[in-house]
Formats: structure tokens, sequence, C-alpha cells
């Protein structure tokens, strides 16, 4: 509720998913010919959007300060692990506390726009617009202006992370048996992830991957390794350790 | 209003018949404890999310800065509540054109626009507010969300149930919605006493926590006369309103209002005193709601303490001349003149005048007026098109 | 809001088949807007969007229409609204009116917008004597901030009455990078307007 911009994202990759089903949903798109040389670079990690809640039987989320914490550092931490195997830096800028962090919030607000505008248009072939049909092009950016932003000066690149989990409820999960026998669809928990890394000297989005269906619990070290290795699936560059070997 | 909506989300709501005990003769208010701390999972997890919103609210393009406003309204709710309960609250004045207020568990109160449009008094402002605290102070938030939970709980259920049969479960649907709301309403009985209470013992009315309400069904009637909708349907803002009938509010609260028996000074002239400043803009942008007739008593209702001022004269021209009906803009052009007779010549008088007259047939009447807006705000943005009409 | 946008969303989506849903507007060949009612000549490429708020609306994007886009509001008659209301009890829009001058058309878009997306915020810019198709037409700017995505977006739109008609043409796009990069693009389709009207 706080994110509107990703909130409507999941609305629609939620929509897609489950009312056209014949549409395939890609998940993952990098820019044509891009890859990340290891060790090179500096990533700003700003403010994942982190939330961890429960799922009543009548699908309302359920905020859980206690469990959002926990994901919000086991995630960070693994985060800054997993691409700092690759030599990369990754460092936390905060939004409210960092100089000029206006100019960064417009273009944060920007990124949430244009990675739903990624998903409605791009991940669901069936509703791809036309002028973007080439298979595997993947021209989607913010403007280069982003270099101009100082909060930002010193880094390479700036990694946007959403993630939404909502545990299903005892409930839930009855209701979601006795679905399956009606024939009604309905989900027992919400697993959602979206990460995306943009190129500060272009303001192009070099790679973005999004899912309605993750694995791994943030809330523990083990499940938030599971979760990183999952939302950095095809990052660019050398693999992320870890990321090859757990498919879904 | 989608963004109003989604601020309000985490506020609370609610409420209808007045609990038996609820009659309490001396208006007596408990001892307050500050510095309350969130416990258990539900209650952190609201907390957390208020102060997200709060931290958004901070930066929101909609809040108004003026810290002027600021200081009063924060006055209004300290004389209302006492010094020592107003001091948790963080008053966010947003500029939203609706009649609102809402308050988060974790002490972000947050003020509307179109509320201060609509109260009539420091009474009626106090009353809104001293409602809002009273949820606070209660906790309802947490309660509310629980039984949300649950009403959400057995919609699930039926909407699958509903599955095997095929059957239409709309209508079930809104029983059980309706059910939500009534227990909902339940707290906001609470709070609107509580409110009164406060009020009985500020230095203001309590009866004008009924008046508020009043007001309001007035206003949902005359909007609806405007619409050709029926008068009942107006006092539902919409199936998920969640709170209790102006009607019976303000029939309660009258009734308590006259056990406690409380007098004081409502003091409407020093409310629209501090108001002066944004009334214009308040009412501009209540004007562009497209709703002329309750836009019109609320134009009435202010009328009735300060008298036709030029700014509501102007406010009530431009309703006229936005809608456009040939009569319409004979009323409008005879407002504009009035608002100007009256002393209030603004540049944007003027200009709605003048394009009244030349729409009307009368041109050079009209450029005139025209002339002098442009002479007033030369560079207007809007100079080079309205040159357009003083040229010919 | 969730309810309402998810509605939105569905209702377009289920209409939608898949490989079908939007079409190609090729540079350089003319382009019919809602059978002819605006004629263009694009000077480059865009998506007709499948989804239409209005029975004289179309919309025309590059990129996605939070991105950018145009949206061609083709000779809504008087007494019409410029989109279709959400009720028309409770939440009327207003409508075209004969006597509208040219300074009015502005107000209406404003006032439409304020009512049908809930926007608080909404200003009126630089509004200056501009011809479309010909004729002498209204160009202006506006601002607003999307409520969806918090993103502050602009707006440039030239229009006209045309017997009884509005013609307008409008370009939204969000303030930072996308409405500078892309304006261009609708100014030159601006001038290659032509309106059955006329």
């Amino acid at each position: 509720m706080i994110d509107r911009y990703f909130a409507r994202a999941l609305v629609i990759l939620a929509l897609l998913m489950l009312h056209v089903p014949l549409m395939a949903q890609e998940k993952t798109g990098t820019k044509e010919g891009f890859a990340l040389a290891p060790g090179s670079v500096r990533i700003a990690l700003v403010d994942p959007n982190i939330r961890v809640g429960e799922q009543s039987t009548g699908g309302l989320f359920e905020p859980n300060a206690d469990w959002t914490q926990q994901a919000r550092e086991n995630l960070e931490r693994e985060i800054t692990r997993a691409l700092g195997t690759l030599g990369n830096e990754v460092v936390r800028v905060n939004l409210n506390t960092t100089p000029q962090g206006d100019s960064l919030r417009r273009y944060n607000a920007l990124f949430g726009a244009v990675a739903s505008s990624v998903v409605e248009y791009q991940f669901f072939p069936g509703n791809r617009l036309p002028t973007k049909k080439q298979d595997k092009s993947f021209e989607w950016t913010v403007g280069p202006g982003l270099r101009e932003v100082l909060a930002l000066e010193g880094y390479d690149y700036i990694l946007m992370i959403r993630t939404s989990d909502a545990y299903g409820s005892g409930g839930r999960k009855a209701l979601q048996m006795v679905g399956l026998l009606a024939g009604v669809a309905v989900t027992s928990g919400e697993h959602i992830g979206m990460a995306g890394l943009v190129d500060i000297k272009t303001g192009d989005l070099v790679w973005l991957n999004a899912d309605l269906q993750m694995g791994g619990d943030p809330r523990t070290p083990e499940g938030a390794a599971k979760r990183v290795s999952q939302l950095l699936e095809g990052f660019p560059g050398a693999p992320v350790p870890g990321a090859a070997t757990t498919g879904k | 209003m989608k963004r109003p909506l989604l601020l309000a989300a985490l506020a609370v709501a609610a409420s209808a018949t007045v609990p038996a005990d609820a009659v309490d003769k001396l208006g007596t208010l408990a001892p307050y404890t500050p510095a309350y701390e969130p416990q258990g999972v539900d209650e952190r997890g609201m907390w957390m999310m208020a102060d997200e919103v709060e931290k958004l609210l901070a930066v929101s393009e909609l809040r108004i800065g003026d810290e002027e406003l600021n200081r009063y309204v924060e006055r209004v709710l300290c004389d209302t509540v006492g010094s020592d309960r107003c001091a948790g609250v963080r008053v966010h004045i947003l500029n939203i054109p609706a009649f609102n207020a809402t308050m988060y568990p974790n002490g972000a109160m947050t003020v509307w626009s179109g509320l201060l449009l609509r109260v009539r008094s420091e009474a009626e402002l106090g009353a809104v507010l001293g409602h809002e605290f009273a949820h606070f102070e209660m906790r309802h938030s947490l309660r509310g969300f629980e039984q949300r939970r649950k009403a959400t709980d057995a919609l699930a259920w039926l909407s699958v149930l509903g599955g095997f049969t095929q059957a239409n479960t709309t209508s079930s649907q809104f029983s059980i919605l309706s059910s939500v709301f009534q227990f909902n309403r339940a707290q906001e009985t609470e709070a609107d006493l509580q409110g009164l209470r406060y009020l009985a013992q500020s230095p203001y009315p309590s009866r004008a926590a009924s008046e508020v309400w009043q007001h309001l069904m007035e206003e949902a009637d005359a909007t609806a006369a405007g619409r050709k909708l029926k008068r009942t349907d107006s006092y539902r803002a919409g199936f998920f309103d969640t709170h209790p009938t102006e009607l019976s509010r303000a029939s309660y609260l009258l009734d308590q209002a006259l056990v406690y028996g409380d007098a004081g000074d409502g003091r409407s002239k020093d409310y629209y005193a501090a108001m002066k400043k944004h009334l214009p803009k308040f009412l501009a942008d209540q004007v562009k709601l497209n709703d002329l007739n309750g836009t019109d008593y609320i134009l009435n209702g202010i009328a009735g303490t300060t008298g036709w001022t030029g700014e509501l004269l102007h406010a009530r021209a431009e309703m006229f001349a936005a809608r456009g009906n040939p009569r319409d803009l004979v009323t409008a052009t005879t407002l504009y003149l009035q608002a100007v007779e009256s002393g209030y010549r603004s540049p944007e008088t003027v200009r709605g005048l003048g394009l009244s007259l030349v729409k009307s047939g009368k041109r050079s009447e009209g450029a005139k007026y025209l002339e002098e807006y442009l002479a007033a705000l030369p560079e207007a943005p809007d100079a080079s098109i309205i040159k357009l009409y003083v040229s010919q | 809001m969730f309810r309402r946008f998810a509605a939105i969303a569905l209702s377009a989506l289920l209409v939608a088949t898949p490989g079908s849903a939007h079409k190609v507007i090729e540079s350089g060949s003319p382009a019919k807007i809602l059978n002819g009612a605006i004629l263009v000549k694009p000077q480059s490429r865009w998506n007709r969007l499948q989804q239409r708020a209005g029975t004289f609306q179309e919309v025309w994007t590059i990129d996605g229409d939070r991105l950018n886009k145009i949206v061609f509001y083709a000779g809504v008659p008087v007494g019409q609204p410029l989109l279709r209301e959400r009720s028309k009890k409770r939440d009327p829009l207003p409508k075209v009116a004969a006597n509208m001058l040219l300074p009015d058309i502005p107000v209406l878009l404003e006032r439409t917008y304020r009512t049908q997306y809930g926007l608080a915020i909404m200003s009126i810019g630089k509004q200056e004597p501009a011809t479309l198709g010909g004729q002498p037409a209204i160009a202006f700017q506006y601002s607003f901030i999307d409520p969806d995505f918090e993103v502050e977006t602009k707006g440039e739109a030239v229009a006209v009455m045309l017997k009884g008609k509005l013609y307008l043409v409008a370009f939204e796009a969000p303030s930072t990078f996308y409405f500078d990069r892309d304006v261009a693009k609708f100014r030159e389709l601006t001038r290659t307007v032509t309106l059955s009207g006329a």
C-alpha cells in the first residue's frame, strides 16, 4: 500500500497471470548485448521496498513488522554478499537521508512506472506493443539525466529491489483446497519480487527480473539466500553464485 | 478519488446506535496515558506502515506547508482535547477538496482542505478533530483491522462456494460487507461520543458536533437534487462508506449535547479570519468538482457568517460560467458584476466577467474587462489567448 | 482503488486476444482516428492501444501509456463528456458546451481529469493561439501528479471547437525525461492534422 506504483505493477502482473493464462509470461529482460564485467562496478541499492505479512482467508494483506524487519536485514545482507562475491561493491543509499534525495526520489518513482510498463507491455508477448515486437529488443530507460543526480556520484548502477511476501494463514490454505475442488483459482500466499538494474551513465534499464511466484523465505537467512539468488536470476554478466542451481 | 482512498486506507473508520451506557452526564474523561508503544504483531505492523505513510506525507506535493495554518489547526485540536492529549499528534494538512480527516495509529493525523472549507467555526473543526483523536486514543485501527479481516474471510469463502453452484453471490456479498461496516460503525459511534466528551470539557459548545453532520446531510441533499438522485441515497457516499448515517449521528450527538448542556463560543468569525488567506484556493478547487448544487450549499453556509463577500460571489460566478448553459451565462455575469461592486476586483474576476460578456454576444463590453485583466497581469499564462478577444 | 483499477485492467484484458491487442501506426502513412474524425500523417512510429476510456477517445503510445501517450478526443459533440463517466449520477463529468470559447477548453480538461482521476493537484500553464487542421485553435500546457505512480506528468494539447464538436489532441508524459524527449514528435504530428468537420 505504501508503494503505489509497485502495487499497481503487481496488480497488472497478477491479473495477467491469473486471467490470461494463454499468455506465457517472460520473467527476465536484458538489454541486448549488455554484460557486467565482474569486479568492476559500484552499485547503489536504493531503498528496497520489502514487506512481509500474512494473507488472511479473505486475501487481505496483514503487515508484520517483525517479519519485515528480518526480511530487510536478511535480503540486504544477501544482496550485498551475492554481488560482492562477483567483486562488485553494493552500497545502501537511503532516500530520506541522502542530500538531494528529491531528484533521486523522482527517478525512483519513474523507475516504478517504467518497470510496470515492461511487465505489462513486454513480458507478456500477447500484450506487447507492436513497435517493441522484436524478440531480443529490450529498450527501456529512465533517461540520461540520471547521471546528473548528485546522490549517485561515484556509482555505476542502481539496483532496485521490490518484494512482497504474504504467507497464507491456515484459513487461506483451507480455502485454497476447497477452491481447487470448486474449480476456482485461489492462491495461498503471495511471493512477488522484482529486481532491476539501471545504468547511471545512460539511465537505461539494463536488466529487469519480475516474478509473481518466488521461492525462499526471506525471514530466514537461508531463505533469503535462495530468494536473492532468484531475484538475481538472469543478472547480466557472470552468473551470481548460487543462482544457477536454484531453479523452480 | 484514488489517492485519498489510499492514504486513508490505514486510517480508521466506522458506526450506528448509541450504546445504552453512553449517556454520561458529566462528560468525564479518563486519565490519558501518553507515549504509547505498539503491542503485538498486528499493532506493530500497523504502526510500521503508518510510519511509512507519514514519511510520504512529509514530502507529499499535497501537503499545505503554511506554518500559520498548521499552527492554527493544531491549536484548535489542543483546545478541544486538551494539551496533554494533543502532544502525541502530528497534524498534516492536505490539499484535497473532500470532507475528510484521517487518523493513523502512530499519531499522524491528516486534515483535508475540503474539511476546512466546510466547517463553519472552530468548534465544528474541533468536533471533527476530536472525533479523529478519539480513534487514536481508543486504538481503533487495530480492532478495525481485526474485524475487517474476519469479514473479508467470509467473503472469500462465499466466492469459492459460489463457484460450486454457479450461483450469483452478489447479494450475499453485499450483506456481508454491510455487516462489517456495522461493526465498524460501533467504533465510529464510540469515537463520536468520546469526541463529544472532549468538546464538552473544552471552551467550545458540544452542540457543534451535531451541526457538522446536519450540514453534511444538507449538502448531500443539495448535490443529490442537482444530480436528480433520490434524497435518501445521498446519505451514503457509496456502498463502502464506513460511517454511520449522518442522520443518526446528528441526532444522537444532539441528544447527548443537550445532556451535557454546556455552552461556549464556537468562534465562527475567528475561524473565517484564519481561513481568509486560503479560502480563494479552497473555493477554486471545490468549484472544479462539477457539483454545482453542493458547492452552492457550501457557499451559502460560509455566507451565513461572513456575508456574501467578493470571494464567494466570484466562486459562485465561476461555477455557473463553467457549466455554460445559456441562462448560466446571465447568472455568471450578474455574479461577477456583484463581486466587482463589492470591491473584489481581482484579475480573475474581470477575466471571468469579460469572457461571460463575450459569450453573451457583448463583445465590446467584454473586451473592456479583458483589457483590464491583461493590464493587471500582462505576463499571465493565458495573456496571448485572451488578447484574441480584445483586438477584434 | 485497486478494485477499480483491477476492473478496468481486467475488462481491457478479457477483450484482448493475444497477438492482436495493439496496432502499429507506421511512420509516413496516413492514419484515421475514430473512423476518420481526425486524420494525421505521423512522422514517427506509434502503437494504437486497444483500450479506450471513452467513445470519442483514442490513445497512442511509444513505450506504454504511463511513459508517453497521445490522446485524441475526436469530435466530442455538445452535451457529451470527454471520457466515459464512471457513474452518470454520482461522478458526472463536465460536458462540452456550445458556447465554449477557446480559453474554456483547458478548464474543461482540468475539471474532467480532477473528477475522473481524483487529481487533487492539476494546473494549467501557458495558453496560446495556435491552429489545428487549419482552424484557429488553442495550444496549452498542463501538469499533474499521476496518482498511481506519483510521477509528475506534463501535458500539452491543441484544441478547437468546430461546428459544435470539440477536437482535442494531447500529449502526456512524465516530466522527468519522457516529456522532453517525445514532445517534438507530438508537435510534428499536430501539424499534419485534418479535421473531418472542417
